[in-house]
């Protein structure tokens, strides 16, 4: 698409009449002074002197390279702003910009779709569902295929795009985590919808949260697309309990609502430690197995600085930047062999068998599978 | 009456000015999102047939419009089985409208007593607590929820206090009671600030003339103070009603799935981009919403009555001694005041326990340390709490800046009469009819991704679309207050100031506003609280720092795990929230008190 | 501005410093609300519009004060056209029936408003200038008091008081005295009117009791239906009824259709022959159109026992003691007449009379 950069001058107007100013970056971009005229809070922790002020003035060799995200991997100590100045140390004159549209990837597919310009060169945490919603809505695909020098170092039964375009740099496994001082671990599908675990587990919705989309496509996987509802109404009569997100899920959790949650078998890095009880984070897998929930990262076909975006999607692949995010994120590496230390690797579980629907599978059958599961659940 | 011939620019330049703010950012970006429906892709006006023809939405009423012609024969078949009430489902719209209704039910229930006592009794207080009354309205969801589980949780602070009394335990969770009690706790305040003041207004002469021929005190209540409490009470229904009707994150946080409205399936479509059917729901919703507020309206202005030169009651002090406990009346108002503790109080003081107890069960300040530790932050993507109390305040006095005017003017409009003003103002108030999630996506279409004219594409972002965003959204509430107090307002006053010399604008702001000063104030603190607990359009318009507000702050803090996946720092700072919005609250009704005769 | 003697019909005179309306037309929506009204008043007079609700004349007061706008006419005060100015351009100051004033400000704030937007005249400060009419309306003592804590009659020398602060050119007063007692309506009546003559003042009063009119006027003007009936003294208007409708809403009247014949030469009413110029003795106030049907009318207390200059037979119907009188209805050859007398009516059958000098003619319609 060669509008965007005829779009990209004349996006900088105002309507003048109202006198409301006009920008195209609506996204919270944590860059630049608050339009309210006071100080802002966000200075960088490097190169704060490309950020401050206008960017008029600068040297032709300093390039920007701008990431949308979802915003809790930016902020203080998270991977995103690790990632941020590790790659600014190494590049000189580099500055990687942070934007987090609250509506996640569908923000640049509407984009894309009402040719509105996209304005970032990357986009960091999306999933396989959002890969296939993309490419079902729009006609030439969202994502180039960057080529990334490290792309074959990700494990194998994580990468799930066939054409290698969005390229995974971590994973979660989806798992229970219960009290055992109340149940045991169920270890199958079928225990859950028997009568010592009535009431038990807290699930989220499919619809709105990962872990709950994540928990249903484990159950499709398990009992297949033509058993998966029936397998649902037993779980329903065994009084599943099923809320919006994982906030208030653990939450209920934690006030010992059930004993069981669905989450994610990270539990215990977060919950080691003195004077915690560790009976209440037993991270239980169900037949030996945990859905693997990668988060990806892809280049956007129009993107700006492609080169730079390259460049950053291959650091983030390097072991070194691989161990940092698998702490900081509390979600496993994506590269094989990557030590995220000893903290993480003693408390994150692994499951044995780590199964997951790919691209394909997902294609074409993802909204029907959770649309009739919402049905289901609400009939 | 019609617009004099002074004032030229002040009254056409304010009505066009709101006017314009309510297109751009309102009418504009949803009628884009509406028009999904209406005229899609396919055949016209397809999304509100499918929805309206698929009995998992609308129940039994789907055979109304797939198959019309066996209606009949299905009513008679009915009525042949003895009618049985059971035999019907509703679907999702018919479940949506029953939560809801009871959920107006509960608020009224729990509404309507509060604002007795504020009108009617006189304590140590009264003033503070009726300017806090409005404080739950601006708790984002995710906080009453943590109230709501900690408060009546299966190990919450109501089970402990009934385990003591030797009652309990209780199990209101995910059960459609819970669903029910958050939403009186958001909309009860709405009926306690509406009526509270209809109720001051009661005129006593009226009450005693009613006595004095000899109606028993219970007739007069209802002959003379029951018309006048009926339009505010109503009014605060309608509102809570559809509040609930589009309730979205509290009910899957504290219901669970098998409870979901259709505002949840709005969302779903909306996350799944498929538009059409998003809109198809959503202009389903407008319709339901929009036609009650008219038929509202239709009803309030043959029901306002004049106030002017009203002689008020005194109050009766609540705390009469040793009497007090034998008297039935302040007995009951006791009794209730123990309900609203447990139903307001409660999970609001849970929210603040919670901000004080670890994962342990132990006393921390850990989370305000992480607050500390967020304002000394530099690093990018970390929000100040500083930073975002100072925001909130400065969007919320911009909104009431913007929607006080904005609020006035629509309700003088509204009032002017003549054909076609209650549509208009139906029509104006539907912000509050029409779903948040379709304002978010119309937003984001329109004035986020630009507009393309004449080959420009426009966009419309920024600190001051923020407030006007902010602004279309709260001064329905000020409408709302205002109308009926500006049409009970003797035209005959406002002429006799113009007759004195004063301009129109002049009589406006010398006589008419400080007639009104009571009911603008409750608006004007609906409309501040509005602003401060607004996050969608909030995250979506306001550019770099400037989106940092509290409500913004709080979800970042929600998703923060710095010191592990906990909600402690959102109640941490949601506790900010409380002591700034109340704070606030306090001094918005002191200062527009002092306008207050 | 000093007093002005004025008497008879001053219709056309000029109105400089007066209020003048000339063939003014009010609708609302479709509906006309005034007819091509033409008045004028003179510099310092107390003129009345008198007539039967709804019959325009607050509407003309409203359309001097500049809160309704004519659809054709012009409306002069003080000598200049007053069209398209607002109402607190034209230096009126006007009393409403219910009062009006401000719930939330002390009678001193009330008439105190005016002089924030106008200097008061002369040379005193707007201090004293409230207080100088607070004490002419007799309500010094009350300076701090709410409205709602006053009685209708204080809280209608207050709205006088405030509507006279600013040294209006023209005080509109709209049925002021209505919402009050009788005893004092007629007590205050007096009293707006010395305040007028004192202040000089250039008044419009509206009112629908045309006995008030005919008290405190200087000239009335009675309205039916948006059009002036007619404009006179209250004397005149009293004495010769232009109208039918004059006629019957001013004072009491028996207005009977009549008949001239035999070449203006004799009155009929009914199959009575009431006047017969041939009797030399019989003197009309006005001349007879030569034949022809007409509107005649005789006041009740013209009207007495026993026969006069006519002599009609009549069944007494009922009797009101007034105190100083009695009204007696009668029934006359299927008419009724009203005669106002001394004495009580001896049995039922009476005999009527009244004089042929007390027969009005009216305008034709």
């Amino acid at each position: 698409m060669k509008r965007r950069t005829f779009l990209r001058t004349a996006g900088v107007s105002v309507v003048g009449a109202t006198a409301l100013a006009g920008c195209t970056d609506a996204e919270q971009t944590d860059d630049g002074s608050s339009p309210t005229g006071a100080e802002t809070d966000t200075t960088t922790e490097t190169n704060t002197d490309t950020r401050t002020g206008t960017t008029t003035g600068t040297s032709t060799s300093e390039r920007t390279l701008r990431v949308a995200t979802y915003s809790s991997f930016t902020g203080e100590d998270t991977a995103g702003n690790w990632l941020k100045s590790a790659f600014e140390s190494a590049h000189d004159g580099v500055t990687v910009e942070f934007v987090t549209p609250e509506s996640g990837l569908n923000q640049y597919i509407l984009r894309r779709q009402q040719g509105a310009p996209l304005d970032v060169d990357a986009y960091v945490g999306l999933n396989t569902s959002e890969l296939v919603r993309a490419d079902q809505e729009l006609e030439e695909s969202l994502f180039a295929v960057p080529d990334l020098e490290r792309a074959g170092n990700v494990k194998d039964g994580l990468q799930t795009d066939p054409e290698g375009r969005t390229i995974p740099y971590d994973t979660g496994y989806i798992a229970l985590v219960y009290d055992e001082n109340e149940v045991e671990n169920p270890a199958t599908f079928d225990a859950l919808t028997t009568d010592p675990y009535r009431g038990d587990l807290i699930a989220q919705n499919a619809q709105q949260s990962d872990p709950g989309r994540a928990f249903l496509l484990w159950t499709i996987a398990a009992k297949g697309p033509d058993g998966y509802l029936e397998y649902w109404r037993d779980l329903l009569d065994n009084d599943v309990k099923i809320l919006s997100d994982w906030e208030p899920a653990y939450q209920a959790y934690q006030n010992e609502e059930a004993p069981m949650v669905v989450s994610y078998s990270t539990d215990q890095v977060y919950y080691h430690g003195e004077g915690v009880d560790m009976s209440r984070h037993q991270v239980g897998f169900i037949n030996d197995q945990g859905y693997a929930n990668p988060e990806m990262m892809g280049l956007f076909a129009d993107a700006d600085a492609p080169e730079l975006g390259r460049e950053f999607m291959d650091f983030v692949l390097s072991p070194e930047a691989q161990a940092e995010i698998a702490v900081r994120n509390v979600q496993f590496p994506a590269v094989a062999g990557v030590d995220p230390g000893e903290a993480f690797s003693k408390y994150a579980y692994e499951p044995d068998e780590p199964v997951t629907f790919t691209y394909d599978e997902l294609a074409g059958n993802v909204d029907g599978w959770i649309e009739d599961w919402a049905r289901e659940v609400s009939a | 009456m019609r617009w004099p011939s002074s004032d030229r620019i002040v009254f056409p330049v304010g009505l066009l000015a709101t006017l314009l703010v309510l297109v751009v950012v309102f009418y504009y970006p949803v009628g884009r999102v509406l028009l999904a429906a209406i005229d899609p892709a396919g055949s016209p006006l397809a999304p509100i047939g499918d929805v309206l023809a698929d009995p998992f939405y609308v129940g039994v009423a789907h055979h109304v419009f797939t198959n019309p012609a066996s209606v009949p024969a299905g009513v008679l078949a009915w009525l042949a089985d003895g009618a049985p009430l059971g035999a019907f489902e509703f679907g999702l719209f018919g479940f949506t409208a029953y939560q809801a209704a009871l959920s107006a039910l509960a608020s009224v229930a729990l509404g309507l007593p509060g604002a007795y006592v504020l009108a009617r009794y006189d304590f140590w207080g009264r003033r503070t607590l009726t300017s806090l009354t409005i404080v739950p309205f601006v708790l984002p969801s995710i906080l009453v929820a943590v109230g709501f589980q900690a408060m009546f949780g299966r190990t919450g602070l109501l089970n402990d206090l009934l385990a003591v009394v030797g009652l309990g335990p209780i199990e209101v969770l995910y059960t459609l009671p819970a669903i029910v009690i958050a939403h009186a706790f958001y909309n009860a305040p709405l009926v306690t600030r509406f009526v509270t003041g209809a109720w001051e207004g009661v005129d006593a002469r009226e009450i005693e003339s009613a006595r004095a021929m000899g109606a028993t005190p219970v007739r007069a209540f209802r002959d003379v103070v029951v018309p006048k409490l009926l339009p505010s009470l109503l009014s605060a229904t309608l509102l809570a009603f559809v509040f609930s009707f589009m309730s979205f994150p509290i009910v899957l946080a504290l219901g669970g799935l098998e409870l979901q409205t259709v505002e949840v399936w709005l969302y779903a479509k909306v996350q799944s981009l498929e538009l059409e059917a998003a809109a198809g729901l959503a202009v389903l919703e407008s319709i339901l919403s929009l036609g009650l507020m008219y038929l509202y309206l239709r009803y309030e202005s043959g029901q306002i009555a004049s106030r002017s030169g009203r002689l008020s009651r005194a109050r009766r002090s609540l705390l009469a001694g040793w009497r007090t406990v034998s008297d039935p009346r302040r007995l009951a108002v006791l009794a209730y005041g123990v309900v609203a503790g447990v139903v307001f109080l409660g999970p609001v003081l849970s929210l603040l326990i919670e901000s004080i107890t670890g994962p342990d069960g132990a006393l921390t300040m850990a989370y305000y340390e992480f607050l500390l530790a967020r304002q000394a932050s530099t690093a990018v993507g970390t929000i100040a709490p500083l930073t975002a109390i100072r925001n909130s305040l400065l969007f919320a006095l911009g909104t009431l800046a913007v929607a006080v005017p904005m609020g006035v003017i629509v309700s003088l409009v509204a009032t002017r009469g003549g054909r076609g003003s209650r549509l208009a103002e139906a029509l104006l108030s539907a912000p509050l009819a029409v779903s948040g999630i379709v304002v978010g996506l119309g937003l984001l279409e329109t004035l986020v991704f630009g507009v393309e004219v004449f080959g420009y594409r426009l966009t419309v972002t920024g600190w001051l679309a923020v407030v006007a965003a902010h602004a279309v959204a709260a001064y329905p509430f000020v409408t709302r207050n205002v109308t009926p107090a500006l049409a009970g307002i003797d035209d005959r006053v406002v002429d006799a100031a113009r007759s004195l010399g004063a301009s129109r604008l002049r009589a406006l702001l010398t006589v008419t506003v400080p007639l009104i000063a009571a009911p603008l104030v409750a608006g004007a603190a609906f409309a501040f609280a509005i602003s401060i607990g607004e996050f969608d359009s909030t995250v979506l318009l306001a550019e770099g720092g400037a989106s940092h507000t509290m409500p913004v702050a709080l979800e970042r803090y929600v998703g923060n795990r710095s010191i592990g996946p906990s909600l402690g720092p959102a109640t941490a700072m949601g506790s900010v929230v409380l002591a700034v919005t109340a704070a606030s609250f306090v001094v918005i009704d002191r200062v527009g008190g002092r306008y207050d005769g | 501005m000093g007093e002005s003697s004025i008497g008879g019909d001053t219709r056309g005179e000029s109105t400089e410093g007066g209020v003048g309306l000339e063939d003014v037309s009010v609708t609302f929506g479709d509906v006309p609300a005034l007819s091509d009204v033409t008045l004028s008043v003179a510099e310092g007079e107390f003129f009345t519009l008198v007539g039967p609700s709804g019959c325009g004349k607050t509407t003309t007061l409203r359309t001097v004060a500049g809160f309704e706008t004519p659809t054709s006419g012009s409306v002069r005060i003080g000598g200049r056209d007053v069209a398209g100015l607002p109402p607190e351009q034209r230096d009126v100051g006007i009393v409403f029936q219910n009062y009006a004033l401000f719930p939330h400000m002390t009678v001193e704030e009330n008439v105190a408003y005016g002089l924030r937007y106008r200097s008061p005249p002369g040379d005193v400060g707007p201090d004293e200038r409230v207080a100088d009419l607070l004490e002419l309306v007799d309500m010094a003592d009350l300076t701090d008091r709410r409205p709602e804590s006053l009685s209708g009659g204080q809280q209608q020398r207050a709205a006088l008081a405030r509507a006279l602060a600013p040294g209006p050119d023209v005080l509109l007063l709209d049925e002021p005295l209505s919402a009050l007692d009788a005893r004092l309506r007629e007590q205050l009546r007096v009293e707006v009117r010395e305040i007028q003559r004192e202040l000089g003042i250039t008044t419009i009063y509206v009112t629908h009791d045309q006995a008030e009119a005919l008290a405190i006027s200087d000239r009335i003007a009675v309205m039916n239906d948006g059009r002036i009936e007619q404009i006179g003294t209250p004397e005149d208007v009293y004495r010769d009824p232009a109208t039918r409708f004059v006629a019957e809403f001013v004072g009491e009247n028996n207005v009977f259709d009549a008949r001239v014949d035999g070449d203006g030469r004799t009155l009929t009413i009914g199959d009575d022959t009431i006047v017969s110029i041939d009797d030399e003795t019989i003197e009309l106030p006005q001349s007879l159109p030569e034949r022809g049907e007409l509107t005649v009318c005789v006041r009740p207390e013209d009207v007495h026992f026993g026969p006069g200059e006519t002599a009609l037979s009549a069944t007494v119907e009922h009797v009101e003691f007034l105190g100083d009188a009695y009204r007696v209805h009668c029934a006359w050859n299927g008419r009724s007449i009203r005669a106002r007398t001394q004495r009580a009516p001896e049995g039922e059958n009476v005999t009527l009379g009244f004089d042929a000098t007390d027969v009005t003619v009216v305008r034709s319609e």
